[in-house]
């Protein structure tokens, strides 16, 4: 059933067949957010607040566009719980700086090669990590970039571009043998 | 993708676009904590949202200013706000009503003749996408909406026709930002009792 039926059937009181929605774009949700946050406890916390955010507004939701729409909550609930998370990490004088430019190795080993990515990915600011993820890994259009991200196309592709050109840089040193 | 990705690169974007699993349990939570939710758009969920509590920042910097705004109440003054005013009455329509004795009304302001739509999005209404719509007045190309916050310091920005963030211009910007979007920071005093 497309996106839109659902949404008005929620709409009209069938509460379930929200579940529907919430089965279908749980895996990019998780995906995007986890990668964003770089904590998966953080990205259940922040995809289930968006659900349920998304609940509560639907009545605002053109119910043919309710995947970018849902996506944008998405992307401001990953922004709010970074900020959260800055301001927690500072209470404690976490020194993630130094800890994420710790000397990287070569490896073979996959596992290794996944924290090597996420932790480089880390490394990034957060508007380059956005738009990175929103380009490459969701493959977006620029166009539904804008939409999600508040952002012009030309700000976006440059983020993009700089986060690539870090990434490759990064990641050379790394790369899995 | 149209661009072309070094293959280093385009080896971690293989690994990212793994989906992580976040458990049989997850969708389950969503749904109970769904159901226990009133319908939307109904008048439940509206006052449901009034008495919804709200995550708001305070700095200290932000902790003067309220103090500072509440001496300036106590002369007399009925608000603090940093956006544009252009001698548009506090309190004037559109302040919702209810939700508790500490709300205070807070117009927005914003000049854009050549917007379509302009919504306010902000630490108030969680930045949620669609924001709080701004009523275009009779005046050429000035929007305006009231909203009740409670004392504290907020972010916020407006939208300009769904897409374009942009920051008031009458206000001071938020540096705490590090997506990249133009916010601005707006500071409510408390009444004076």
């Amino acid at each position: 059933m497309p996106d839109a039926d659902l949404v008005r059937r929620v709409l009209a009181g069938d509460v379930e067949a929200f579940g529907v929605l919430v089965a279908r774009y749980r895996p990019r949700c998780a995906r995007f957010a986890t990668h964003m946050l770089g904590s998966r406890e953080d990205a259940e916390e922040a995809v289930q607040e968006a659900f349920i955010r998304a609940y509560r507004a639907l009545h605002r939701c053109d119910p043919e566009r309710f995947g970018a729409w849902l996506f944008r909550i998405l992307a401001n609930r990953c922004r709010t719980h970074r900020g959260r998370r800055v301001r927690r990490d500072r209470l404690v004088v976490a020194d993630e700086a130094a800890m994420l430019g710790a000397s990287t190795r070569p490896t073979t080993d996959r596992a290794a090669w996944r924290e090597e990515i996420a932790r480089a990915l880390a490394q990034l600011p957060a508007d380059q990590r956005e738009a990175f993820l929103l380009k490459h890994v969701e493959e977006l259009s620029y166009e539904e970039m804008v939409e999600r991200t508040g952002a012009g196309i030309s700000a976006l592709k440059m983020r993009v571009k700089r986060a690539c050109d870090r990434l490759k840089i990064m990641l050379s040193g790394v790369i899995e043998q | 993708m149209s661009e072309e990705l070094d293959p280093v690169v385009a080896r971690a974007v293989a690994v990212l676009k793994a989906e992580p699993d976040f458990g049989a349990g997850f969708d389950r939570r969503v749904m109970d904590a769904v159901r226990a939710e009133p319908r939307p758009g109904t008048v439940s969920a509206w006052w449901a949202s009034l008495r919804r509590p709200r995550e708001v920042s305070i700095s200290p910097l932000g902790a003067f200013a309220i103090a500072a705004g509440l001496v300036a109440l106590m002369l007399g003054s009925v608000i603090v706000a940093s956006s544009w005013r252009f001698g548009i009455e506090q309190g004037a329509g559109g302040v919702a009503s209810g939700g508790g004795a500490d709300l205070r009304p807070v117009q927005f302001v914003l000049i854009m003749p050549e917007a379509r739509t302009v919504t306010l999005v902000g630490d108030f209404n969680d930045w949620e996408p669609d924001g709080l719509p701004l009523q275009r007045s009779a005046a050429e190309g000035v929007w305006s909406v009231t909203v009740p916050l409670a004392p504290g310091r907020y972010r916020y920005s407006f939208v300009i026709d769904g897409t374009r963030w942009y920051a008031d211009p009458g206000a001071p910007r938020a540096i705490e930002d590090d997506f990249g979007r133009p916010n601005s920071i707006l500071t409510v005093g408390e009444q004076g009792s």
